[in-house]
């Protein structure tokens, strides 16, 4: 008992500090809102009422394709005496709608990694 | 030995740790997933189209347009970082302690492309150069 209470006096000693971060770039991607996007009939003015302006506006194939996105990261650190650890968790969610020429949604690509974004610390291994 | 050996071998561990490790800081930062090889092998050139690839790797990260087609990017890295300053040390003999450290990061940032005909099948894709797997703790920057 003596050793751990010894052990756990000495890790408090050497403990320095420890810091959690919270990062995000733009909003989540609601995923009603999305679900209500139809192919073949949801138009672009639909689209930019129910989910907003888009990121970016990208062209391809002669069509336009909306593309929303949202960052999120994690990142604890703990500062020993001697040894700091710092680990960040970056993912990004990803939804693009493509629209027809005469503006009616087309195709609806939506990704969602954030929701395994994770407070790691251990910088060894995967 | 007696019943405070263990406290003082526990105790000179820890100040060699501490001698050694010289105010080390190991950093990591990771984004996004690894796409494996093997997680693109159902790919077929002229046959699968974009939904299929979405519903096996998910949503790219960006798309654009080139004059080969329809281009959609898978961005992923992870990024590694070490550094230990040795002039922590100089805190045993002086009442300040001058930074010498030795630092260094390994980025890699990997890419998958895929690149769609008007027809939204599969023109051509491939990773980016693939560098070497750096260590997580290599801070010697020679």
């Amino acid at each position: 008992m003596t050793v751990r209470y010894f052990s756990l006096l000495l890790f408090l000693c050497l403990l320095s500090g420890c810091m959690v971060t919270r990062a995000n770039i733009g909003e989540p991607i609601q995923e009603d809102a999305v679900a209500r996007i139809k192919k073949g009939t949801t138009t672009m003015n639909e689209v930019v009422a129910s989910i907003g302006a888009p990121d970016r506006v990208v062209r391809g194939n002669d069509r336009e394709i909306f593309h929303y996105y949202y960052y999120d990261g994690k990142s604890p650190a703990l500062f020993l005496l001697a040894i700091n650890f710092i680990r960040m968790d970056i993912k990004s969610d990803n939804l693009y709608v493509f629209f027809s020429r005469d503006g009616v949604a087309e195709e609806v690509v939506y990704g969602n990694r954030t929701t395994r974004t994770q407070f790691k610390l251990w910088p060894f291994g995967e | 030995m007696t019943a405070r050996s263990p406290l003082r071998y526990l105790a000179c561990v820890m100040l060699c740790v501490l001698l050694l490790s010289a105010a080390c800081s190991v950093r990591r930062v990771t984004y996004n997933e690894t796409i494996a090889n093997e997680q693109v092998q159902f790919i077929r050139i002229g046959q699968t189209s974009l939904s299929e690839v979405i519903s096996v790797i998910g949503a790219p990260d960006d798309v654009s347009e080139s004059d080969a087609g329809f281009v959609a990017l898978y961005n992923w890295s992870d990024t590694k970082s070490a550094a230990v300053d040795f002039g922590v040390l100089a805190r045993i003999f002086l009442p300040y302690s001058p930074t010498m450290t030795l630092n260094r990061a390994g980025i890699s940032l990997e890419q998958f492309q895929v690149i769609f005909d008007p027809n939204w099948r599969v023109r051509a894709y491939g990773f980016s150069r693939r560098g070497h797997e750096d260590p997580v703790i290599w801070f010697w920057p020679f």
